[in-house]
């Protein structure tokens, strides 16, 4: 099995808000990687997780899998799940999946930030 | 040489041709239990006697004979008294040695003519017999040789294959023709799991039996290392690994494997320093890569291994180095430029097959009377022309996207179906397609999509069987692209629920499922098409972005 090409930093800006920066492919492979970046910025107690796209370089259908896994466990942790930094690309696949109606987009960490607060 | 009461000790040395020992022969006689037994002298070849033997005529009192010689020294301590050299034809062949006389006395003028006599009758009959003998010895070493030539010949011919495979849609063809002395050349055939084809071509370094017990040997494991692994590359680290503590030091076998997917056509190969195959293609001839030392070498090496996908029309040459070290009278080398551009010119519709085609190039290279130098092996694939089955079942197109007759292939590709590969295979189309000018905006949808399908084909089609391709033909028809996946399971993917975001969330359905949902939405056309042993998915995008299909 081919080790994911995935690094995924968590950063918690702010009381009840992390920031989860995604560098590389979110694939399969990625799943370990994600689940324990999840479990890291939820530690403690958050409001709110931001996922920064910004370094995504592919994601797959079975990304979008594990974004709808994730979204799973926000939402019976009672969080919310924003993100910002995707591609054109990226973002119209959000819109066909409808991803975008839990997950909201924003283009900067500033406005996810400040969209984060407001939860 | 008993002449009544003057009874000699005799020791006679016969030098024999070209050898260092002396040989003492004791008459076999009675006087021989009573006589003091004296080594003859051991005569260095550099020795100056030797040369004061040759020339000086008649007796050699020894005692009194002054020279700087080591022989010269030990005769004197052993006793003897006189030397009469044979001389045949100017050639030293053989001193007679005399020790004193038994009778005390010293030898008379009629001794001394008798042995001067005896000497210059004998060093003929001497000589004589040292040719028969030496003859006798040659014909000898010519006849084992010989023998050898024929063990060797047919240790190889026994383990050539006597037919070759037969494949639908393949024709495949073997040469070898061995030099007088034989080579270490071999090749051979081995049917694999799943109707695919191993393919070996090898050179044994030196010749004769050891060369052809080497290539016994290799033969054996490579056929236990074919059966264990899929991977070429593999087989030969194995094959290296088993051989490498057995093989004689200086000795070492350069081997080509490759696997044959008919199929689909791909070849799979890695390369243990033989001389690189040739492709041939509508292009010319491309020679395929792939590094690895020779086997026996040195252990636990391991071996690049690649692939090619090979089209219809297209040829595959093996061969060994017999073929482009020959040489010419000129004493140039036939040599791999003209063996690529002769390659090359061979086109699908030249008469004769490559191998005559290349046999009928080499003799007019040599020219008549040519002693050939080494053994040559020539081994060719060729796939039939044509559109056969393999290709995967015909998807239809539509009118719009320009189908019909229209449709030129870009670029054909395969990759093993290993989790992680589709990203290679999007890569690659990309890569056509931006030459083909697709839209840069409609890119990343083409992307996608390929990297789904090939997914798809690669974990429903192949079962994730890295051995089992999944080939990719890349077409445009000038208004619209064509991406024709194909996978080798022959049925669709499970058409599984439309995606929904709510029930997935809700746990009603599961989380994953949204590779075709996300194919569809990707191109402006989907088709797919299956037989009972392949799967085809079609993926149309146009080239511009009117009708988008977002």
């Amino acid at each position: 099995m081919p080790q994911a090409q995935v690094t995924m930093d968590v950063r918690k800006v702010r009381d009840g808000v992390s920031v989860i920066d995604i560098k590389g492919e979110l694939t399969a492979f990625a799943e370990g990687v994600l689940m324990s970046a999840y479990d890291e910025a939820s530690d403690g107690g958050v409001r709110a997780i931001i996922l920064n796209f910004e370094g995504l370089e592919y994601m797959n259908s079975s990304g979008i899998g594990l974004l709808v896994t994730l979204l799973i466990r926000v939402n019976r942790e009672k969080q919310k799940l924003l993100t910002y930094g995707l591609s054109d690309h990226y973002r119209s696949i959000f819109q066909i999946t409808r991803l975008d109606d839990a997950i909201s987009i924003y283009d900067t960490e500033t406005e996810a930030l400040r969209a984060a607060n407001k939860a | 040489m008993k002449r009544g009461k003057n009874r000699w000790r005799l020791w006679r040395t016969v030098l024999g041709q070209g050898s260092r020992e002396a040989q003492v022969i004791a008459p076999a006689t009675e006087e021989r239990v009573r006589s003091t037994e004296v080594p003859a002298p051991e005569i260095a070849p550099n020795d100056p006697i030797l040369a004061y033997f040759q020339n000086v005529a008649g007796i050699v009192d020894v005692e009194k004979l002054e020279l700087d010689s080591p022989a010269l020294r030990e005769m004197k301590s052993a006793g003897v008294k006189m030397a009469i050299p044979l001389v045949s034809q100017g050639e030293l062949i053989g001193v007679l040695n005399l020790g004193p006389r038994m009778s005390q006395q010293e030898y008379s003028a009629d001794d001394r003519k008798l042995l001067a006599d005896l000497a210059s009758q004998t060093a003929p009959a001497v000589r004589l017999a040292q040719l028969v003998r030496q003859q006798q010895a040659e014909a000898q070493e010519r006849e084992r040789i010989e023998q050898e030539l024929r063990i060797a010949r047919l240790i190889q011919q026994t383990l050539l294959p006597k037919v070759v495979p037969q494949l639908e849609g393949w024709s495949i063809a073997a040469h070898y023709q061995p030099a007088r002395e034989v080579g270490g050349d071999f090749y051979d055939f081995m049917e694999l799991e799943d109707g695919r084809l191993g393919i070996v071509v090898g050179d044994v370094t030196d010749k004769g039996v050891p060369a052809a017990l080497v290539m016994a040997t290799t033969r054996t494991i490579l056929r236990s290392a074919a059966q264990r692994f899929d991977s070429p590359g593999e087989v030969l680290q194995r094959a290296n690994d088993v051989l490498y503590p057995d093989i004689p030091p200086n000795m070492f076998v350069t081997c080509l494997y490759a696997i044959l997917d008919p199929e689909s056509g791909v070849l799979r190969y890695a390369n243990a320093g033989h001389d690189l195959p040739y492709r041939r293609y509508e292009e010319g001839a491309q020679e395929l890569r792939a590094r690895g030392m020779p086997l026996g070498l040195m252990p636990g090496m391991a071996y690049e291994e690649k692939e090619v996908l090979l089209d219809h029309g297209d040829s595959v040459l093996f061969y060994s180095d017999g073929l482009v070290e020959a040489h010419n009278p000129e004493r140039e080398m036939f040599g791999f430029p003209h063996l690529q551009a002769l390659i090359g010119d061979h086109g699908a519709n030249s008469e004769g097959t490559l191998v005559e085609f290349l046999l009928n190039e080499l003799a007019k290279f040599t020219g008549e009377g040519w002693e050939q130098e080494d053994d040559i092996t020539l081994v060719t694939l060729q796939r039939s022309e044509g559109v056969m089955s393999v290709d995967g079942p015909a998807v239809s197109s539509s009118e719009e996207a320009g189908g019909g007759e229209n449709w030129r292939t870009l670029e054909r590709l395969s990759v093993p179906s290993e989790p992680g590969n589709e990203r290679e295979a999007m890569e690659k189309v990309a890569e056509v397609a931006k030459q083909a000018g697709l839209d840069p905006g409609r890119m990343e949808k083409l992307k996608t999509a390929v990297a789904e399908a090939t997914m798809n084909a690669m974990e429903h089609g192949n079962k994730y069987r890295a051995e089992v391709p999944v080939v990719i033909e890349v077409l445009s028809s000038g208004k619209a692209l064509s991406v024709r996946i194909t996978d080798q399971g022959g049925s669709p993917v499970p058409k599984s629920e439309v995606p929904d975001l709510e029930a997935k969330l809700e746990g009603l359905q599961t989380p994953r499922g949204w590779g075709l949902f996300l194919i569809e939405s990707m191109v402006d056309e989907m088709n797919v098409a299956s037989d009972e042993k392949h799967h085809t998915v079609e993926l149309v995008l146009y080239l511009k972005g009117e009708g988008d299909a977002s």
